[in-house]
C-alpha cells in the first residue's frame, strides 16, 4: 500500500539525520585535523607513556572514529523507528527497485 | 631447501587451498553474482570482507615500515585511512545503495543521464584501480622474493600469474566469502608477531598499552645519537603535507570504486551504515597495531642489531640482502654496524622483523601467508572493479547492449588478465614504496570521484557538463601535481606527490560548481531522483510529494 505522507514529515527526517551528521563531522575534524594543527604544543603533554599528539594520531583519533560510526548506526536506527520505517519492508523494496540489467 | 622455506610455503599453500575451496564452492553462476554477490551479504561479514578488500599490501606490508621511517609524520596514514570511513558511511554509501546501481560509473551515468560521463567515470575507475594494483603486485613480489630467496622482480612475475588466475575465476560472490577467510588469516598473522614482540620487549602481552614507553625510549635513543626524536612532529615534511596527505587518504577512501562497490552488496541503507561501522572496527585491529609494530621493530633494530659486528650478523641479513631490499655497509670501516649504516627498505620491515626478533619459523611463515592474503584479496577486488568498468559499463552499456551474460563474463575475465599483466610490468620496477604508489591511487580518487559523487548525491543542480568538466580537470590537476612533485621537485607549502589529491579536489569542486551553474539545470526527473536519495527505501519522492509504502 502506497500512501502520500506530509512532505514536512519527510523533510524533518532528512534534517534530523543531517544535524547529527554535522555534529559527527565536527568531532571528527577536531580529533584529526585539530590535533595535527596543534601538534607542537600538545607534544609536551603525556598520556600512557605517549606524547599526546602521538597518542591521538596512533590510537585516540581512530577510537573516536569507530565510536562515531557505531553511534551513527544506532541513532540512525532510532530515527528510522521514530518515523515508522520498517527495515524488513526496505529490504523487499530495495530488491525490487534495483535497476534491471 | 631449509625448514623455514618449507614451513612458510606449507602455510601459504594451506591458506590458498582454503580460499580456493570457498571460491569454487560459491562459484559465480550468474552475472549479478559475479559483480555484487546477488546483494544481501550480512553487515558483519560484509564488514570483514570490506576489511580484507581494504587492507592491502600497503596496510599489511608497507604501513608499519613507513611509520618507522617517518615517525609521527607517518601517522597521517593511520588517521587518513581510517577517518575516510566517516566520509564514506555518512555522505555516500547509503545514498548510493538506494540508487540501486551496480557500479560507480553506472551511478554517474544514470544520475547525469550521459554516456560521456559514464565512459569518463569508467576510465577513471580503471586508472585508480590500476595504480592501486601496481602496489599490490609489488607487495606480492616482496613476499615471494623472500620466500624463494630470489630477486623481488622475479617474485612479482610469479605474483602476477597467481593473481590473474585467482581473480578471473572467482567473481565477487566467491570473493566475498573468500575475503572473510582472508581477513581472519591476515589479522591473525599481523597480531601474532606484535603480541610476541610486546611480550619479548616489555613483558606485557597487550602491545597497544605497552608501546607508549617504547616510543618514549626511542626518543631518548635518538637524542643520544644526535637525531631528531622519533615522535617529534613534522620532521620529515611540513605540517601542510601532513594535513594534505591525511585529507587525500580520507577523501580517496570515500571515492574508491572497489570499496564503494562493497556497499552495493548490502540489502538496505541501514545495512550500509552498519557495514561501515563494522568495517572500521575490523580494520582498526590492524591500524591500532601498526604503530606498535613500527616502534618495536625500530627498538629491536636500534638496540639489538645496530652495534653488532659486521662479520657476525645473523643469517636473516643475508636472505634479505639477496632480495635487494636491505643494505648493510660498513662505511665507517670500524667493523661494527652502526644504526646509520643499516639501510632498510620500508617495504620489508613487517616481513623481516619476525626474523630479526627470532620469533620462530611458524610465525615467520604465518606473516608471509598474511601478507599474501592482503595482497591477493585487495588485488581481487581491484581487478573486479576494472573488469566491471570495462565489461559492464563500457562493453555492455555502450558498445554491445545485446551482449549475453556469457559474453559479458568472458570480456570481464579477459580484461582481468590483461590488466594484471600490465600492472605486473610496471611493478617490475616499482616507481615508489608500496604505501606511496597506493597513496597516488587515493590522490586520483580524491581529485575525481570524491567531488563527483558528493555533488552528485547532495546537489541536485549538478549537471552532466559540470560533472564531465570537473572529472577531467580534477584528473589533470592531480596527475600533473603528482608528476611535477615527484619528478620536477615542484611543491606548494611543502606538499609532495602523496598529498596531491587536495589540489585535485579543490579544482574539481570549483569546476563542477561553476560549469554546472553556467549551463542548463538537469531535468526535473533527475532532480527528483536526487532528492529521493535523501529518504529511506520506503519513502519515494515524486513531483514534490513524498509517498510511503507500508
Amino acid at each position: 500500500m502506497v500512501k502520500k505522507i506530509d512532505k514536512i514529515k519527510a523533510d524533518a527526517y532528512f534534517r534530523e539525520k543531517n544535524t547529527y551528521m554535522v555534529i559527527y563531522f565536527i568531532i571528527w575534524a577536531i580529533v584529526s585535523y585539530g590535533v595535527v594543527l596543534f601538534a607542537e604544543p600538545l607534544s609536551n603533554v603525556y598520556f600512557n607513556g605517549f606524547p599526546f599528539h602521538y597518542f591521538m594520531g596512533a590510537q585516540g583519533a581512530l577510537a573516536v572514529f569507530i565510536i562515531l560510526l557505531f553511534v551513527n548506526a544506532f541513532v540512525g536506527d532510532k530515527i528510522d523507528k521514530k518515523y515508522g520505517i520498517d527495515d524488513k519492508r526496505n529490504e523487499e523494496i530495495g530488491r525490487n527497485t534495483t535497476v534491471d540489467h | 631447501m631449509d625448514t623455514q622455506f618449507i614451513t612458510s610455503l606449507a602455510i601459504i599453500l594451506a591458506t590458498f587451498a582454503l580460499y580456493i575451496f570457498i571460491a569454487v564452492y560459491n562459484k559465480a553462476k550468474e552475472t549479478s553474482d559475479f559483480y555484487v554477490a546477488g546483494r544481501g551479504v550480512p553487515p558483519i561479514y560484509n564488514g570483514m570482507a570490506i576489511g580484507a578488500d581494504w587492507m592491502s599490501a600497503a596496510s599489511f606490508i608497507g604501513m608499519a615500515g613507513t611509520i618507522m621511517m617517518l615517525g609521527y609524520d607517518g601517522l597521517a596514514y593511520i588517521m587518513g585511512w581510517t577517518g575516510g570511513y566517516l566520509l564514506l558511511t555518512f555522505l555516500l554509501a547509503p545514498q548510493l545503495r538506494k540508487s540501486g546501481s551496480y557500479t560507480v560509473p553506472e551511478f554517474i551515468g544514470d544520475r547525469f543521464k550521459s554516456n560521456t560521463a559514464l565512459i569518463i567515470a569508467a576510465i577513471c575507475t580503471m586508472i585508480i584501480s590500476f595504480t592501486y594494483s601496481i602496489g599490490q603486485l609489488s607487495g606480492s613480489g616482496v613476499v615471494i622474493g623472500r620466500l624463494f630467496e630470489i630477486d623481488a622482480k622475479l617474485g612479482t612475475m610469479i605474483g602476477v600469474v597467481l593473481i590473474a588466475i585467482y581473480a578471473a575465476f572467482g567473481g565477487m560472490k566467491g570473493i566475498t566469502w573468500t575475503q572473510v577467510a582472508q581477513y581472519i588469516v591476515l589479522i591473525v598473522a599481523y597480531l601474532v608477531p606484535v603480541v610476541f614482540m610486546s611480550l619479548q620487549i616489555t613483558g606485557n602481552p597487550l602491545p597497544w598499552l605497552s608501546y607508549g614507553d617504547i616510543v618514549g625510549k626511542l626518543g631518548e635513543l635518538d637524542r643520544e645519537l644526535g637525531l631528531s626524536e622519533y615522535f617529534a612532529p613534522f620532521e620529515k615534511g611540513t605540517k601542510w603535507q601532513f594535513l594534505a596527505l591525511m585529507f587525500t587518504l580520507m577523501a580517496g577512501t570515500a571515492g574508491l570504486p572497489h570499496v564503494i562497490a562493497r556497499f552495493y552488496t548490502v540489502s538496505t541503507m541501514k545495512a550500509a551504515r552498519w557495514s561501515g561501522a563494522w568495517a572500521l572496527l575490523f580494520i582498526a585491529l590492524l591500524y591500532f597495531s601498526a604503530p606498535a609494530y613500527a616502534a618495536f621493530s625500530r627498538f629491536i633494530l636500534m638496540t639489538q642489531v645496530a652495534g653488532s659486528k659486521i662479520a657476525e650478523l645473523p643469517a636473516w641479513t643475508k636472505t634479505w640482502v639477496d632480495t635487494g631490499l636491505l643494505k648493510v655497509a660498513d662505511t665507517s670501516g670500524d667493523g661494527i654496524l652502526q644504526w646509520n649504516e643499516l639501510i632498510i627498505a620500508n617495504d620489508i620491515v613487517v616481513m623481516a622483523t619476525p626474523e630479526i626478533a627470532n620469533l620462530g619459523i611458524f610465525v615467520i611463515g604465518l606473516v608471509a601467508a598474511g601478507a599474501m592474503a592482503a595482497a591477493l584479496s585487495t588485488a581481487g577486488g581491484l581487478l573486479i572493479a576494472i573488469s566491471s568498468a570495462f565489461a559492464h559499463d563500457i562493453y555492455y552499456r555502450i558498445l554491445k547492449p545485446d551482449a549475453t551474460d556469457k559474453q559479458r563474463l568472458k570480456v570481464g575475465r579477459i580484461t582481468i588478465v590483461i590488466a594484471t599483466l600490465f600492472a605486473g610490468l610496471v611493478a617490475l620496477d616499482p616507481p615508489g614504496a608500496i604505501t606511496q604508489i597506493v597513496a597516488w591511487a587515493f590522490a586520483i580518487a580524491t581529485g575525481t570521484f570524491f567531488p563527483a559523487l558528493v555533488l552528485g548525491v547532495w546537489w541536485k543542480r549538478a549537471n552532466a557538463q559540470g560533472l564531465i568538466a570537473g572529472l577531467l580537470v580534477g584528473l589533470a590537476v592531480t596527475l600533473s601535481y603528482i608528476f611535477a612533485a615527484k619528478y620536477g621537485g615542484f611543491t606548494i607549502l611543502g606538499i609532495i606527490d602523496t598529498g596531491a589529491g587536495v589540489f585535485g579536489a579543490i579544482a574539481a569542486f570549483a569546476t563542477n560548481i561553476i560549469v554546472s551553474l553556467a549551463t542548463k539545470p538537469p531535468s526535473q526527473e533527475i532532480q527528483d531522483a536526487v532528492i529521493n536519495l535523501r529518504y529511506p527505501e520506503q519513502m519515494t519522492y515524486k513531483d514534490g510529494e513524498v509517498y510511503m509504502e507500508d
